[in-house]
């Protein structure tokens, strides 16, 4: 997994680690034996090859991009070096510089519009550290980058981060129908009469002993459920852990979501919507996005999200929360005395009114909300039950939704209750590898009960991302693991409005989507996975 | 002197033997080997001890060969790692009297090797040359859930142990050290890295008590580390209220080649190795309190021939607590006796 272990925060160690081997080990393709050759190098670093006859052939250059180490970094090219020069702040000045020239020398064809687009963890990342509250960082943040630096748009992701609720609710409704169809109905029947018979054991005070499972039984789930896809469905929000299936088990990629994630989304709205909307090649648009991790790097430079048309990324620069904190320094700004700017700009979930301007986030997980707004959604859509809380970890004694947590904290299953008591839904959260580990194998085995699963690879969520700010006190004062507490409750400060509430998203949707069922919502909204296949064609990559 | 006296060889297996681990009640020992099974074996009769056969093949659970072999506690299960990067879990039914594999756990990324239960047996430890230690917990209906994933060593993790009534597990690695593992609230963490060895520490195990641990190292040397509670009377300084183990004896000298092997046995307190150099030492006590001593009271020399010795395990309890077993390359398990000669 393409995550430096120098990023491994101290006490929580539950990150997904390089790996060992290098996926793309070179091909050298086996031709017959011509005797010795002879190797020649010219003046601009080109390697020729001589045969014998004395014809020269130009050797092509072994090379490895960023992308081929999407889910890998077992070496060189894996160095965080690498990763930083190629997104990092140093582009991002570049452009600003491109820009400043393009206006003194009055070419416009030089000039870029400049969009940058900060996630609510950031914020709140920043919010802790410098002890204001989240509204004040996205108000210093529009000034930094629009008036100090000369950027064009602020966006929040908060806003595209709804368009991301919504179409993976979407996907899992039509999921689960096609589940039950498809002999769901009766596993979901039998899996009810099981917790009937638990149910009724523990009242009658006996306890049947476990029969340890005979090997013939593994596959003799008598449902058929290993080779059905639909469900679980998987969360795909975290690249992390999209990257880490893709390399490792690729026999889960069927269950991970399609829907984008939510920096995917704004990317989309960018390049599209607002090119179009202001008559702008999606060339002429640098979008960059703040986020707390590495692994959006390699996201946003998947080939799914090249624009192949504009010769465009999606999303062009990522800069994590700890890169923004670089740039403060670089620019001598002290970032406590900023002044607060207005936030102006239309992708921002923001409400002003006559006394004062709120932001707003979504309710649940500093991951996003996926579970909460997913069990929601699913229990009107499916079940036709309206009264799930919004986040029902904190609304404990709710008769609706159970909340058990799991062997650790990383870990918590949802049970919607129907009115008659039986188990409708199941879901889950399964942050940092250990749990991704069980999750996986459950699935692989088909043993997975669960209807979604929300999978994250950082322990905490993503408020615990590897480029976050790290703690800034000492550990007697405050220990990393209170650090990630704090970061947490400044996120959760900010109230949570549903998508369905987000009257600004609904009107660009239904002026830019329309049907959302419809092939040009889905190419907009929606992406791919593919699995990575070792080639163990070349001897040196041999293991023994 | 006493001396080491060959009771039976085990011959059968059509590979290397890596490992030849002792039933932790009965007497069967469990070889496992390069030819990719484990086999069990028991004495042909109980007055014969030196006629053994082979009693259970353990076939068809792995692609590559089995580095290490581990029984529960209770003697019903038996985990087998592989290089094929899997651990197989095996369960004997009693009633048909034969093994059965009923899980193999993913999730390692190369070859594992070693893997040991924890005397409680409710916890599995494997770790692998991709430098994590790997612990799962043994669920009802043969599910093991992965409880946490270890990534401090920074190089290959060449064996770990439990200790032998707690919960705490220990870690040898090619990169020179031994890392003591405990639990914290569902946390798993690195408590405490014992520095000293100058290579590899190929192999390690605990004295009948936990409070102390042999480590045996590609650096020709065997150390004895001992452990310091916080506040202890010595004034060792135990770093976040955790205790630390600190080097109370080396045994240097006394081996030519990489050690691979050390066994302390729970029974009578001796110490066994295993060499590159071909030859078995056992150590006895000599000395204890904080600077204890340690004599070579035996030793056997090429007792796998030419071949190394890659394993050496003391017998587990009374019954016949002087009996060693051996595994080497030669594909060949020998079961010697420790004779006190008066």
């Amino acid at each position: 997994m393409a995550f430096s272990s120098a990023l491994v925060l101290t006490d929580l160690n539950d990150y997904i680690a390089p790996s060992q081997a290098c996926i793309k080990p070179v091909e050298v393709e086996k031709s017959e034996d011509q005797g010795p050759t002879e190797i020649k190098v010219d003046l601009e670093g080109d390697y020729y090859e001589i045969s014998k006859d004395g014809g020269e052939s130009k050797l092509e250059k072994a090379s490895i991009t960023l992308n081929d180490c999407l889910a890998c970094s077992g070496c060189v090219t894996s160095a965080e070096s690498v990763l930083i020069t190629m997104q990092s702040q140093e582009e991002l000045y570049g452009i600003l510089n491109t820009n400043r020239l393009a206006i003194e020398h009055n070419d416009p064809s030089q000039h870029r519009t400049i969009v940058i687009s900060i996630s609510p963890q950031s914020r709140a990342s920043l919010a802790a550290k410098y002890n204001m509250e989240p509204l004040q960082v996205h108000k210093r943040l529009v000034y930094f980058f629009k008036h100090h630096l000369g950027a064009h748009h602020v966006f929040d992701t908060s806003f595209s981060r709804d368009l991301s609720l919504v179409e993976s609710a979407r996907e899992f409704v039509d999921r689960f129908r096609r589940y039950m169809a498809n002999g769901g109905e009766k596993l979901e029947a039998a899996l009810q009469q099981q917790d009937a018979e638990k149910q009724q054991e523990a009242e009658d005070g006996k306890r049947r002993p476990r029969a340890r499972r005979r090997a013939a039984a593994k596959n003799e789930d008598g449902d058929g459920s290993a080779t059905q896809q639909d469900m679980p469905m998987l969360a795909s929000a975290c690249p992390g852990w999209v990257c880490y299936a893709e390399k490792t088990h690729g026999a889960v990629i069927p269950h991970i979501t399609a829907a984008k994630s939510p920096q995917q989304m704004m990317g989309t709205l960018v390049k599209d919507y607002l090119a179009s909307k202001t008559n702008t090649s999606p060339s002429a648009i640098y979008h960059v996005s703040v986020m707390p991790c590495y692994d959006k790097k390699l996201e946003a430079s998947r080939p799914d999200f090249f624009l192949e048309q504009f010769n465009t990324r999606e999303v062009d620069c990522v800069l994590t929360t700890g890169e923004i904190e670089k740039m403060f320094m670089e620019q001598n700004v002290q970032f406590d005395r900023l002044p607060e700017a207005e936030i102006d700009d239309m992708f921002n979930k923001t409400v002003t009114n006559a006394e004062m301007q709120m932001a707003f986030g979504t309710a649940g997980s500093s991951s996003g909300g996926y579970l909460e707004y997913i069990l929601r959604t699913a229990a009107r859509e499916l079940f036709n039950i309206h009264d799930v809380p919004t986040d029902p970890a904190t609304a404990p004694n709710n008769a609706r939704v159970i909340v058990k947590t799991g062997k650790n904290a990383d870990v918590r299953e949802y049970f919607l209750q129907g009115d008659d008591g039986r188990i409708l839904l199941r879901f889950a959260t399964a942050f940092g590898f250990r749990n991704i580990q069980n999750i996986v194998r459950k699935v692989k085995s088909g043993k997975c009960s669960y209807h979604y699963v929300e999978v994250m690879a950082c322990p905490g969520g993503c408020v615990n991302g590897g480029g976050q700010i790290p703690n800034p006190n000492s550990e007697e004062v405050l220990s990393a693991k209170d650090w990630v507490s704090r970061v947490e409750s400044v996120y959760q400060t900010v109230p949570g409005v549903a998508p369905e509430e987000n009257e600004v998203l609904k009107s660009i949707y239904d002026e830019w989507i329309g049907d959302p069922s419809s092939e040009r919502a889905h190419k907009l909204l929606r992406t791919q996975y593919h699995a990575v296949t070792q080639s163990l064609a070349n001897p040196l990559a041999t293991k023994w | 002197m006493p001396r080491l006296e060959l009771v039976a060889e085990l011959e059968g297996h059509q590979d290397r033997v890596w490992q030849a681990i002792w039933h932790p009640t009965k007497t069967i020992l469990a070889t496992c080997s390069g030819d990719k099974t484990v086999r069990l074996w028991a004495p042909a009769s109980h007055s014969d001890m030196s006629s053994w056969q082979c009693i259970h093949t353990l076939d068809g659970g792995h692609k590559r060969t089995i580095r290490s072999v581990a029984w529960s506690p209770s003697g019903n299960e038996m985990a087998t790692a592989s290089f094929d990067a899997t651990t197989g879990i095996w369960e004997h039914d009693m009633r048909e009297n034969d093994w059965e594999c009923v899980a193999t756990l993913e999730g390692h990324e190369n070859e594992i090797k070693s893997v040991a239960w924890s005397s409680s047996g409710q916890l599995l430890a494997t770790c692998s040359r991709d430098k994590s230690v790997w612990i799962w917990e043994v669920e009802s209906d043969n599910d093991f859930e992965c409880l946490s994933v270890l990534q401090e060593h920074s190089q290959d993790v060449k064996m770990v142990a439990w200790h032998p009534h707690q919960e705490i597990l220990a870690s040898a690695s090619y990169d020179d050290t031994i890392k003591i593992w405990r639990e914290d609230d569902d946390d798993w963490y690195c408590s405490d890295t014992l520095q000293g060895h100058t290579s590899t520490v190929w192999a390690l195990d605990f004295d009948a008590s936990g409070d102390q641990i042999v480590s045996a190292s590609d650096d020709q040397t065997l150390r004895i580390w001992k452990m310091y509670k916080p506040n202890n009377a010595q004034g060792i300084p135990t770093p976040s209220n955790d205790p630390t183990y600190r080097t109370v004896c080396t045994l240097s000298g006394y081996h030519g080649r990489c050690i691979y092997s050390v066994s302390w046995s729970k029974v009578n307190n001796h110490i066994a190795s295993a060499s590159g150099d071909n030859t078995i030492r056992v150590f006895t006590q000599t000395a204890g309190g904080d600077e204890p001593a340690w004599e070579a009271v035996a030793t056997i020399k090429d007792a796998h021939g030419v071949h190394d010795i890659n394993n050496v395990t003391w017998f587990p309890t009374q019954q016949h607590g002087d009996w060693l077993a051996t595994a080497g390359d030669d594909g060949v398990a020998r079961i010697w006796r420790l004779v006190q000669d008066d």
